[in-house]
């Protein structure tokens, strides 16, 4: 499998490093279990994607599938670290009006933190 | 020097003469008999000898086999890999009927020298040559029979009917081991044990496995024994039982059939397989009180059947697997058939505008289509990309091409039919899938309208050159409430509107690096054929094969 994953806390939000690809199979089977358990415990999610060197339209099925529930369950996944061929991506599908894109974590974070003031 | 024999009988091979030994060579699914006529007798790898065994691990010189003074002696030559008589190995042994003589190479070719004689029946040597093409003696000892039966066996194996290889292995079972009656069990997904076949040592099938003693069977399962023999006559606990006393049962042999262990090295003569196995199921045969006693069938004959059943069964189970797996695919290439009926296109003709449209599927059925209707509104044209690919994408594929096809006939708006078609598929939920769209009409005047749901954008060339306006919407089949809009805009005599596939921009060469959009728009531009496009992205790409589907529609406004 070519994805990992870690995550760590940053001012009461769950920061989430992919490294490696996102595609259909096991990399995506991967991404939405480990998210899913992640979301359990957190409500405020950050999916940094700067490590991510490709994703495939299964990928960015998983990417809105998740996304989808996490918002239904109250919760919230915002994204930074866009390489230029996912903001590509995001523009064609126009899927950068549903995801929240960040240039970093730290704004990310912010607009979190906005949010809960 | 005359050889001593007391068999009598002769082989219906005809190789054996009946006054000398005979040596019964097994190799693999081969099996022959052999007079042992003459003395020394030479066993090895060169061709000079009287038994060549074609194996690197059988020494050219490996073996003799000498007579001395009546007796027989197995002597080995020096061999790499030895001599083994039951296993073990020798240099020097005198030979006893029915020894298992091994010369260098293990389990796949042994010998059995001359072995004993005795009755067997009409029916299971007729059954027997039937279908291997054996020939077997009237005097087979009950090892040698079973050897042939497996043998035999194997070679139903490959026509893979399990029940007929049940029928087998009980007959077999009931003729080694005297029994009255017979079942094989094998166990169901929810681990119960169900009946697979019964048979009585008349032949005739039994269907009801009402009067077996359930509990011994349960019994021999837990346990990690090879069989488990209950003579209820010794047993005082066990005469209480309701089966027992009911059915009036003297003798229960059962045996568990393990999953053969791979990596076990079997030792022919000895321990059989370790207990670990995972039970597929189960060997049961009985007899009662008014019959005859079967408790002293040999543990030898009933750990052979042990071991040699389950693997049996087990080889004939990945044959049926095998066999399904041959019909799924063939179930799949007519579904294959379908669907590139379904995606044909017929192209209208219209007086205003010309169409073409091709598809490069990487995979037997891919998730790409193009589709086109002409209607008093116009004539209109869809490409669509599934997500994914194989099985799963064409089938979302189809439904996806009927609903837009019979929405277009009906004249619908536009934003109306990929609204509808978002809200069927997150409707019934079928995961992550989704699709990418573009749904283009144009009117005789000129006018285009077209909703492009987070596909490529499409490419419009005119006399200024190629634009790639920017309109755009979320693909269908991933957020319930995403809303949609087309874009308008009018062309002239000689525009062109090209739709592509992201399998077009993002074909990849052995670097890494995309066709991209602009190399796209530069032979666009240039061409108007499609096969332009196609020939531009084969030149790029240079031999690396495409991870994706490529179509291109290429619309042409005559005015």
């Amino acid at each position: 499998m070519s994805l990992k994953l870690d995550s760590r806390e940053l001012e009461g939000v769950t920061i989430v490093n992919c490294q490696g690809r996102i595609v259909f199979g096991e990399e995506s089977n991967n991404l939405r279990e480990s998210l899913k358990r992640i979301l359990a415990a957190s409500r405020k999610i950050v999916l940094n994607l700067s490590g991510v060197s490709y994703i495939d339209s299964g990928g960015l099925g998983t990417l809105v599938g998740v996304y989808s529930s996490a918002r239904s369950a109250g919760a919230d996944i915002k994204l930074t670290g866009l390489g230029q061929r996912l903001r590509d991506v995001l523009q064609i599908t126009k899927l950068v009006t549903v995801f929240e894109v960040y240039d970093n974590e730290q704004q990310a974070i912010a607009a979190f933190q906005r949010g809960a003031a | 020097m005359p050889f001593s024999s007391s068999g009598s009988a002769s082989d219906s091979g005809g190789s054996s003469s009946g006054l000398f030994p005979s040596l019964i060579f097994v190799q693999g699914n081969e099996q022959r008999t052999i007079s042992l006529d003459h003395s020394p007798y030479a066993v090895g790898r060169k061709v000079d000898k009287d038994l060549v065994i074609a194996d690197p691990r059988v020494s050219r010189d490996h073996a003799l086999i000498v007579s001395e003074n009546g007796a027989f002696y197995v002597v080995d030559q020096g061999s790499k890999h030895g001599t083994f008589v039951n296993g073990e190995r020798v240099q020097r042994q005198k030979l006893e009927r029915n020894d298992r003589l091994e010369f260098g190479v293990r389990d796949i070719a042994y010998v059995i020298f001359h072995p004993l004689h005795m009755q067997t029946s009409n029916t299971a040597r007729e059954f027997l040559s039937q279908i291997s093409g054996i020939h077997i003696s009237t005097e087979t000892t009950d090892l040698e029979k079973l050897t042939l039966f497996l043998e035999a066996a194997r070679k139903l194996n490959t026509i893979g009917v399990l029940d007929e290889i049940f029928v087998t292995l009980l007959d077999a079972t009931l003729k080694l081991t005297r029994a009255e009656r017979g079942y094989v069990f094998m166990k169901s997904e929810d681990d119960s044990l169900r009946l697979a076949a019964g048979r009585n040592s008349k032949g005739e099938p039994l269907l009801d496995d009402k009067t077996i003693s359930h509990s011994i069977l349960d019994e021999a399962l837990k346990s990690n024994s090879e069989f488990v023999i209950t003579d209820t006559s010794q047993s005082l606990d066990l005469a209480g039982r309701q089966s027992i006393v009911a059915y009036d049962l003297r003798t229960v042999i059962c045996i568990p059939l393990r999953k053969p262990q791979v990596q076990a090295t079997r030792d022919v003569q000895g321990s059989g397989p370790s207990g670990s196995g995972e039970v597929m199921g189960a060997l049961y045969v009985d007899s009662r009180f008014a019959s005859r006693d079967i408790s002293s069938v040999s543990n030898e004959i009933l750990q052979a059947i042990a071991i040699e059943a389950a693997s049996l069964i087990e080889n004939a189970r990945l044959v049926q697997t095998e066999e399904a797996a041959r019909r799924y695919q063939q179930e799949l290439s007519i579904a294959a058939g379908i669907q590139q009926r379904l995606m044909a296109v017929t192209i209208p003709e219209v007086p205003f505008a010309r169409l073409a449209g091709r598809n490069l599927s990487c995979k037997e059925i891919g998730g790409d289509f193009f589709d086109a209707v002409n209607t008093e509104d116009g004539l209109a044209v869809v490409l669509a990309d599934v997500s994914g690919k194989g099985v799963s994408a064409a089938l979302l594929a189809s439904t996806l091409q009927g609903m837009i096809y019979s929405q277009l006939t009906a004249r619908m708006p536009l934003v109306d039919i990929v609204s509808a078609v978002n809200r069927f598929f997150t409707h019934k939920h079928i995961g992550e899938k989704y699709a990418t769209v573009i749904v283009a009409r144009i009117h005789p005047d000129g006018e285009l309208e077209y909703v492009n749901c987070g596909h490529v954008p499409p490419l419009l060339i005119s006399r200024e050159g190629v634009q790639r306006p920017k309109h755009g919407n979320l693909p269908v089949g991933l957020l319930k409430d995403a809303t949609y809009t087309s874009d308008r805009c009018r062309l002239n005599a000689g525009d062109r509107l090209v739709l592509v596939t992201d399998g077009v921009t993002e074909a990849e060469n052995a670097r890494g690096d995309f066709f991209e959009d602009s190399r796209l728009e530069t032979v666009a531009a240039k061409s108007h054929t499609l096969e332009d496009i196609f020939t531009a992205v084969a030149d790029f790409c240079s031999g690396t094969p495409l991870s994706d589907d490529c179509t291109v529609v290429d619309l042409l406004y005559t005015g």
